[in-house]
């Protein structure tokens, strides 16, 4: 018994993860109506910005959450104005090849900056944790659940109760009746990319703290971030954060049942269970 | 008179004395045109810290050779270089390992392979060398099936309907494991577990002779694995050995994250773990285990492990945990074979760390090269294949059960008989990481006493159920 509450646990700690970077390729999508395959590379850079500084400088790995956020929505915004800029608006297929060059740019740029041996962010919470009966809980888990809530909750503030918000739901809505009304969409792109970017910054370096992981991290990621937004439905936040958690839970008791070679196999499942029965996802938008 | 007579003899001794060194001379063959320097592949997965202990090594060993005058080639009449290629396999999935030895083969011409790493890697990429011919010394992969997948071996016992199945008996015979395969350091694991880990348990806690110690396998997905994981329950069963396997579990040979099969694990209450995998994830488990899901019991690596990067990525984790070898470089100096206290201050000091276990084969399977090509006289692919079939030399890096590195003789594919033991890591205080001490077998063929100290319970250490 306390082995199942044990997975179900890492389950939500895990599914945090996937909730940071599916919120944040969902804001891109529906603001942007943007396609970047190359996400989970943002979740990988991230990971490796914050285990930088954390060895380098000596910064707490808590606190090097914040830096590889900040650091990742530089890198978004150099990302939105000197490539997805260029082909934002022409084919789609354009923005998909764009993205997925980009994986590879991302993939061998961290093999040369930081090697392929695998890494971890040095917690100083690793290891330490409460017993309930025979249940480990781990403080850094219980930490990163708290963290992703803390984030998750600015998101909505942003969101729902800036004038920036505001006008990013309006262009997610309607961008050409937007853009009449003043708003500047090229600057809500800049901001909306630099916010997705940031999002995948935070998961990945809370990924670093909980996981180790290497250049080919991100790989995989992106595509659950995919599943999950379509889980959860396209556009929708309260869908990826419910769809993440659904997506870690099922992944670990997956694992705790039935193996770890079907650890991605049941969570594809229950992604096509739920389009099956409601192709919208769970909480799908209507937008543009 | 008498003096002139002198004289005409020492004028007829010379000049006979200069016909005979001209004719000498002329009789002594120069070096052959065709001479050229001898290419080797090195197979090696150089993405890998195993593949650059491999690439080190081996670098090492042809240094050595050539400064020694290289390899005497009799139908060349001249000693040649050694020349050492690259077949870099990446990570050596099965992807990526053909394409390299294909090259390797067929436009860069080798004369011998040497290396070889995942048993799958290897298992893909050895048809290009059965197929043309070529003779490998493979000196990872440690499946048995990449010599006994051809008829010979009998198809190393696969359905007939099994892919992996080679009817190729010639092109199998080119095929030499210098490695220890699944099978043989399974059974020195099991039998660790059996004769020193079992008696210890039952003396500590109270258990009763009858209960058998509880073993979990934790193993990742790949030929690899699941050969461990089916050769040890084989041997526990064939020798009746007293050790229930409580759970067996695999993972994805791309995981990173191993909680969730820990917790199972640790639901079975085992003994012991017996975690197959690569450096890289072995550590990974061992260290999860204990500080994530509070799985304090004795964990026990394969010899691949056998890596500083090991012990580094360990750090305090691998207190007390167990690591199955056949060379031991951490485990002195001295060192229970004089041949390795050479092999490893060279390594130290041309490298500035210390040697893995990859290397080691490899470095020996250079040496078994050279002296193969010395015994054929030429790098004839079919003679330099019956010279290495016949070959007898002093055992080097690798404790062999003869002292001499034969291959399989008596049978019809190509093994060492290696011999392997169980390393207990130690905290060391001084080098800021642990080091190994050798604590089974007591002895080996030729090397006594060979244990170094006795196995003790990790701190902390916690039994499995009653």
């Amino acid at each position: 018994m306390s082995g199942i509450i044990e997975t179900l646990l890492w389950g939500v700690a895990n599914g945090c993860i996937y909730i940071l970077l599916a919120t944040g390729l969902n804001i891109i999508f529906g603001v942007m109506k943007l396609v970047n395959f190359a996400h989970g590379q943002l979740l990988m850079i991230g990971a490796y910005v914050a285990f930088t500084v954390s060895t380098a400088v000596g910064l707490n790995a808590y606190l090097s959450i914040l830096m590889a956020m900040v650091a990742m929505a530089l890198v978004g915004v150099a990302l939105e104005r000197l490539t997805f800029r260029r082909v934002l608006g022409t084919d789609k297929l354009n923005e998909i090849f764009v993205s997925l060059g980009l994986i590879y740019v991302f993939e061998n740029a961290a093999v040369l900056l930081w090697g392929n041996k695998l890494k971890q962010i040095p917690n100083p919470l690793q290891g330490d944790g409460l017993f309930l009966g025979d249940v480990l809980i781990g403080y850094d888990r219980l930490l990163a659940i708290l963290i992703v809530a803390i984030i998750l909750v600015a998101l909505f503030v942003l969101l729902k109760k800036t004038k920036i918000g505001l006008a990013m739901r309006a262009t997610s809505q309607r961008s050409g009746t937007s853009m009449l009304m003043g708003v500047n969409i090229e600057k809500i792109y800049i901001f909306t990319f630099a916010l997705g970017a940031a999002l995948a910054g935070a998961a990945g370096a809370l990924y670093g703290i909980l996981l180790p992981f290497d250049p080919g991290i991100g790989a995989l990621p992106t595509i659950k971030a995919f599943a999950i937004i379509m889980l959860g439905g396209l556009g929708s936040i309260p869908g990826a954060v419910i769809g993440g958690l659904l997506y870690g839970i099922a992944e670990n008791t997956a694992v705790y049942f039935l193996g770890g070679i079907w650890q991605d196999a049941i969570a594809f499942a229950l992604l096509i269970i739920v389009l099956v029965i409601k192709p919208t996802g769970l909480f799908g938008e209507k937008g543009e | 008179m008498q003096k002139k007579l002198i004289a005409i003899i020492v004028v007829v001794i010379v000049a006979v004395a200069a016909v005979l060194v001209g004719w000498q001379l002329m009789q002594t063959p120069s070096p052959s045109p065709e001479a050229r320097a001898i290419k080797i592949g090195l197979v090696a997965c150089y993405d890998k810290a195993e593949g650059q202990d491999m690439d080190r090594a081996a670098k090492m060993a042809v240094q050595e050779i050539n400064d020694a005058g290289g390899v005497w080639v009799e139908e060349w009449n001249t000693n040649v270089d050694i020349e050492l290629v690259i077949v870099d396999t990446e990570d050596d999935s099965t992807g990526k390992s053909v394409g390299p030895v294909t090259q390797a083969v067929l436009e860069d011409g080798v004369d011998l392979l040497i290396g070889g790493y995942t048993s799958s890697g290897t298992l893909a990429n050895q048809v290009v060398a059965i197929e043309n011919r070529v003779p490998y010394i493979i000196t990872g992969a440690s499946s048995s099936l990449v010599t006994r997948r051809g008829p010979q071996g009998n198809y190393g016992g696969l359905p007939a309907d099994n892919q992996l199945r080679i009817e190729d008996a010639e092109g199998m015979s080119y095929m030499f494991h210098y490695c220890t395969t699944t099978a043989d350091y399974s059974k020195t694991v099991v039998k660790f577990f059996a004769e020193t880990m079992k008696p210890l348990l039952d003396s500590t806690y109270g258990f009763d002779s009858s209960r058998n110690l509880r073993l979990a396998i934790l193993y990742r997905d790949d030929a690899f694995g699941k050969g461990v994981k089916d050769d040890s329950k084989a041997i526990i069963a064939s020798e009746n050995l007293p050790i229930d396997v409580v759970i067996e579990r695999s993972y994805p040979t791309t995981a990173t994250n191993f909680q969730t099969d820990l917790t199972v694990v640790k639901d079975a209450n085992p003994d012991a773990v017996y975690v197959v995998d690569f450096i890289a994830g072995t550590a990974e488990i061992i260290k999860q285990g204990q500080r994530d899901v509070g799985l304090d019991t004795v964990y026990i690596a394969v010899e691949c492990c056998e890596d500083p990067q090991f012990y580094t990525l360990l750090g305090q984790y691998g207190k007390g945990q167990l690591l199955e070898s056949k060379f031991a470089p951490y485990a002195g100096p001295p060192f229970y074979l004089s041949t390795i206290d050479t092999y490893v201050t060279d390594y130290q000091a041309k490298y500035n760390t210390l040697p893995g276990m990859m290397g080691a084969d490899t470095y020996d399977a250079f040496y078994i090269a050279k002296a193969a090509i010395e015994a054929a006289g030429t790098v004839d692919k079919a003679a330099v294949r019956d010279a290495i079939e016949s070959v007898s030399v002093d055992q080097m890096l690798i404790i062999t059960e003869t002292g001499k590195i034969e291959f399989s003789t008596g049978v019809n594919y190509h093994e060492i008989a290696p011999v392997t033991f169980v390393e207990q890591l130690v905290w060391n205080e001084a080098a800021g990481e642990c080091r190994a001490v050798i604590v089974y077998p007591d002895t080996a063929p030729g090397i006594d006493p060979l244990k170094q100290a006795d196995f003790t319970l990790p701190e902390g250490y916690e039994p499995g159920s009653p």
